[in-house]
């Protein structure tokens, strides 16, 4: 009962099909916590994931391709908790971008954020097609930036949850001068002085303290 | 071979995942999932339904409103950020931009421009890196109830944004900041205002919200400056009138016209009480330089190309083909449009720009929170006509963002002040209003803050130093007097084919139109559509008003303007509250009295409910 919702957003960055969008899609497409419907807007999709006694809620940003020829806004960027680079272990080309990706990350984002390194595709390798990016190497690039890694396949959802989840794991949740918004009798201030514009009605601001 | 007629749209035309439902005006319906199913092509398309060359905010809204009505999109910027004349910049990218200026880069949309930068900024150690400033070139507001608000909570772009409230309104008076009384019962509480102001002023309040109504009361004053109507028929005193012309109306001078000013009056207090006890709102980390981001974003989601670093060099219109500086080249089925500002050279139908707005963007090392509301990290200031030592004619109006609206670190804001006056006056009209804003901080606030040393010129000559050199002799004017602390002052000249009071006029659009005008030869822009530089509106008002009229150049009717549906649960609420429910008591916060004196949103209904219980 007690027990807040935390949003995270989260980032995807990699190079062209990787399979960051279908890692999105298999993740959200799944059954795993009460709140199974994503949303979809023009904006990003949302999932929901039971952490514990939290519930963390995934904000999650896809680049709708704006990526491509280098023209990712710094809105994209702003604020995001986490990141998923995203590379395709059949393709070193985009093991190479991913280390762009990182750096870019580490110039451009916020300082804390959490960052996962993501070796996708590895059905293919399992039914006997060829690696060409070494797990050790990832290893090696995660454990120098301090990224988390995972090899996941968006196509079996192989360690696509575990993603999430170890994202989830490493925010540090429910802190209390995030939940203001929410304890006010659910009132949809987020954060100090934010207010949303979809709901419109002085209750909104009443609860900010702004008392002007 | 264009019917006069709506020409079917780009969506009824071709298949597309979009136009299924959108047969007779359904709205379109955004399938599940959209935007992220198709996997997007490698290179920059070869042929386009629309280009559009800049990412300013009427580019931008246009931009997401074609790619979400079907069109197929590619917007370029020639810079290596998103925003053109909206940009919220950086103070690197704010330097690039002064040195542009003064290369005549901008077709003369800009000039003048003047750049003093501490040596604080970007010194690594002790100072602040460029970075930790979002410095907007057309800095804008927003109002509750607006165009603007209503798109972008139907595109949703609201959702990649943050906004904060804005009630502090000032007027200067008699060397003073008298702060607007305009929250809560404070026109009536005032305990300046004598009984028989408030009645007068509440008479102006209850007319204003349906004056079109009531002719009978200002329809001899059509033609007039409000201040005789205000005077005249309302009874109401000088501060009131500067007041309700100038915080509230926002309006530049004396001669304002009584419609027009009724307008302005109505849009302040019609935008009151929508989300709180305030009109106004402004976005965080930035203005329009985020929102133009925000439609971008959704229209690249909606299926456009984007790409930043690329200029247009010349488009023939009888092949309909654009080519691009790096010589690639697109054809364009549909139309070209462009922002002046990135004209390709050889151009020859770029609209006059006759009106020029000046403007002073300063960093100071105060936060300013003595002009802010409580809980607030924003003000508006203006000076009336005739309140500056450099007798002003014109309204100079400031608008100051403290460090919670995140574009500047603690302990600084940012003051950008404009003025519609035209001519060297202009500056002086700007400094004067900078002293005035400086003494007053200086003197409400105590704290020590050491005199800046360095400084680095950018001159309106181009020549760049970029080491920081000592303030010397030549600069002694812009020696910051007193203990203020200044870390950056941009002074620059923007230009506008909009009137003051206006938004673009429909004809605008067809200055260039292909088959209404010849071609000129040898031009590199024949055929094309240039938008608008943003006016001296403070508000975002003129906006959507813009992209509509280009929308329908384009696609032959404004109909689907950004008639989307997600097509899911989370419906976005009408964009028009009940105010009854509005007000749901929280518990602590008994002393916030939110009973409202005045319901200003009620449009229909002038009843005024619980009057002036003083
Ligand atoms: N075998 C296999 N194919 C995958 C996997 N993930 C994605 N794909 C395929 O890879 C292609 C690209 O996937 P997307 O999810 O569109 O990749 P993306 O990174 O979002 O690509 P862009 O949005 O175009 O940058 C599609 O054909 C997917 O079906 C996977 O784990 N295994
Ligand atoms: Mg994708």
């Amino acid at each position: 009962m007690n027990s807040g919702i935390t949003s995270i957003k989260l980032v995807l960055l990699g190079e062209a099909a990787v399979g960051k969008s279908s890692i999105v899609l298999r993740f959200v497409s799944n059954d795993f916590t009460e709140n199974k419907e994503p949303t979809i807007g023009a904006a990003f999709l949302t999932q929901r994931v039971n952490i514990g006694e939290q519930t963390v809620k995934f904000e999650i940003w896809d680049t709708a391709g704006q990526e491509r020829f280098a023209s990712l806004a710094p809105m994209y960027y702003r604020n995001a908790q986490a990141a998923l680079v995203v590379y395709d272990i059949t393709k070193p080309q985009s093991f190479i971008k991913a280390r762009h990706w990182v750096k870019e990350l580490h110039e451009q984002a916020s300082k804390g954020i959490i960052i996962a390194l993501v070796g996708n595709k590895v059905d293919i390798v399992s039914s006997g097609g060829e690696r060409k990016v070494a797990r050790e190497e990832a290893e090696k690039l995660a454990e120098e930036e301090g990224l988390l890694f995972f090899e996941t396949s968006a196509k079996t959802g192989e360690n696509v949850n575990e993603v999430f989840l170890g994202i989830g794991e490493k925010i540090p949740l429910g802190r209390p001068d995030e939940q203001s918004g929410l304890q006010n009798g659910g009132v949809r201030i987020t954060d100090d002085q934010r207010i949303d514009l979809a709901s419109t009605g002085s209750g909104a601001v009443a609860a900010s303290g702004c008392n002007c | 071979m264009l019917s006069p007629e709506r020409r079917p749209s780009v969506a009824e035309r071709r298949p597309h995942f979009l136009s299924f439902s959108s047969q007779n005006g359904c709205p379109l319906v955004v399938p599940h999932l959209a935007g992220i199913e198709d996997p997007l092509p490698e290179s920059t398309p070869d042929k386009v339904d629309v280009l559009i060359v800049g990412t300013g905010m009427v580019e931008s809204v246009l931009a997401a409103a074609l790619s979400w009505q079907g069109s197929n999109v590619l917007h370029i910027d020639k810079n290596d950020h998103y925003g053109d004349t909206s940009a919220t910049m950086t103070v690197d990218q704010t330097k690039k931009w002064v040195k542009e200026v003064n290369d005549g880069k901008f077709s003369n949309c800009y000039t003048n421009a003047k750049l003093y930068v501490s040596a604080i900024i970007g010194s690594g150690d002790r100072g602040f890196s460029s970075r930790d400033f979002g410095l907007d070139l057309a800095p804008k507001i927003l109002f509750a109830k607006s165009d603007l608000l209503s798109i972008l909570v139907k595109s949703r772009v609201h959702q990649y944004l943050e906004f904060q409230s804005l009630s502090s309104f000032h007027t200067y008076e008699n060397d003073s900041f008298e702060k607007l009384t305009n929250t809560k019962q404070e026109i009536f509480t005032n305990q300046n205002l004598p009984l028989m102001t408030k009645r007068n002023l509440m008479k102006f309040i209850k007319f204003v919200l349906n004056w079109e109504e009531q002719p009978d009361v200002w329809e001899s004053y059509a033609e007039r400056p409000i201040c005789e109507m205000l005077i005249e028929k309302f009874k109401l005193e000088r501060p009131q009138v500067f007041e309700l012309m100038f915080s509230i109306g926002l309006c530049y001078n004396m001669s304002a016209k009584t419609p027009e000013v009724l307008q302005r009056i109505r849009r302040y207090l019609s935008s009151f009480d929508v989300y709180g006890p305030f009109a106004v709102l402004y976005s965080k980390y930035g203005g329009p330089g985020e929102l133009s981001q925000g439609f971008c974003r959704s229209a690249a989601v909606g299926g456009a190309t984007y790409k930043l670093n690329e200029s247009l060099a010349s488009f023939d219109p009888s092949t309909k083909t654009a080519t691009f500086e790096d010589g690639s080249k697109v054809t364009v089925s549909e139309k070209l449009v462009i922002s002046p500002t990135q004209a390709p050279k050889y151009s020859q139908n770029i609209p006059e720009q006759k009106y020029e707005i000046h403007r002073l963007t300063c960093v100071v090392g105060k936060s300013c929170e003595e002009w802010f509301s409580e809980g607030e990290s924003a003000a508006v200031v203006v000076f009336p006509p005739g309140s500056l030592k450099s007798g002003n004619q014109n309204v100079v109006q400031a608008f100051i963002l403290g460090p919670g609206s995140e574009v500047c670190p603690q302990e600084t804001s940012v003051w950008y002040l404009s003025t519609t006056e035209q001519g060297p006056r202009a500056e002086m009209d700007l400094d004067a209003a900078l002293e005035a804003m400086e003494t007053s901080i200086v003197r409400e606030s105590s704290s020590d803050l050491e005199n800046d040393e360095s400084i680095v010129q950018f001159g309106p000559n181009g020549e760049t130093m970029i080491n920081s050199v000592k303030l010397g002799q030549s600069f002694k004017e812009y020696i910051p007097r007193e203990r203020l602390q200044f870390l950056l002052k941009l002074y620059y000249t923007q230009y506008t084919s909009t009137p003051p009071f206006s938004v673009v006029d429909p004809s605008f659009f067809d200055i260039n139109d292909e088959n209404s005008k010849k071609l000129i030869t040898g031009a590199s822009d024949n055929g094309v559509l240039y938008t608008a530089m943003p006016s001296a509106e403070i508000s975002y008002d003129e906006v959507v008003t813009a992209a509509k009229l280009l929308y329908e150049k384009i696609v032959g009717s404004d109909d689907d303007f950004f008639d989307l549906d997600f097509g899911d649960d989370d419906d976005v609420p009408i964009h028009n509250a009940n105010y009854e429910n509005a007000i749901e008591d929280d518990d602590d916060d008994e002393d916030n009295d939110v009973d409202m004196n005045f319901d200003v949103n009620r449009q229909g209904t002038t009843e005024l409910v619980g009057e002036m219980e003083i």
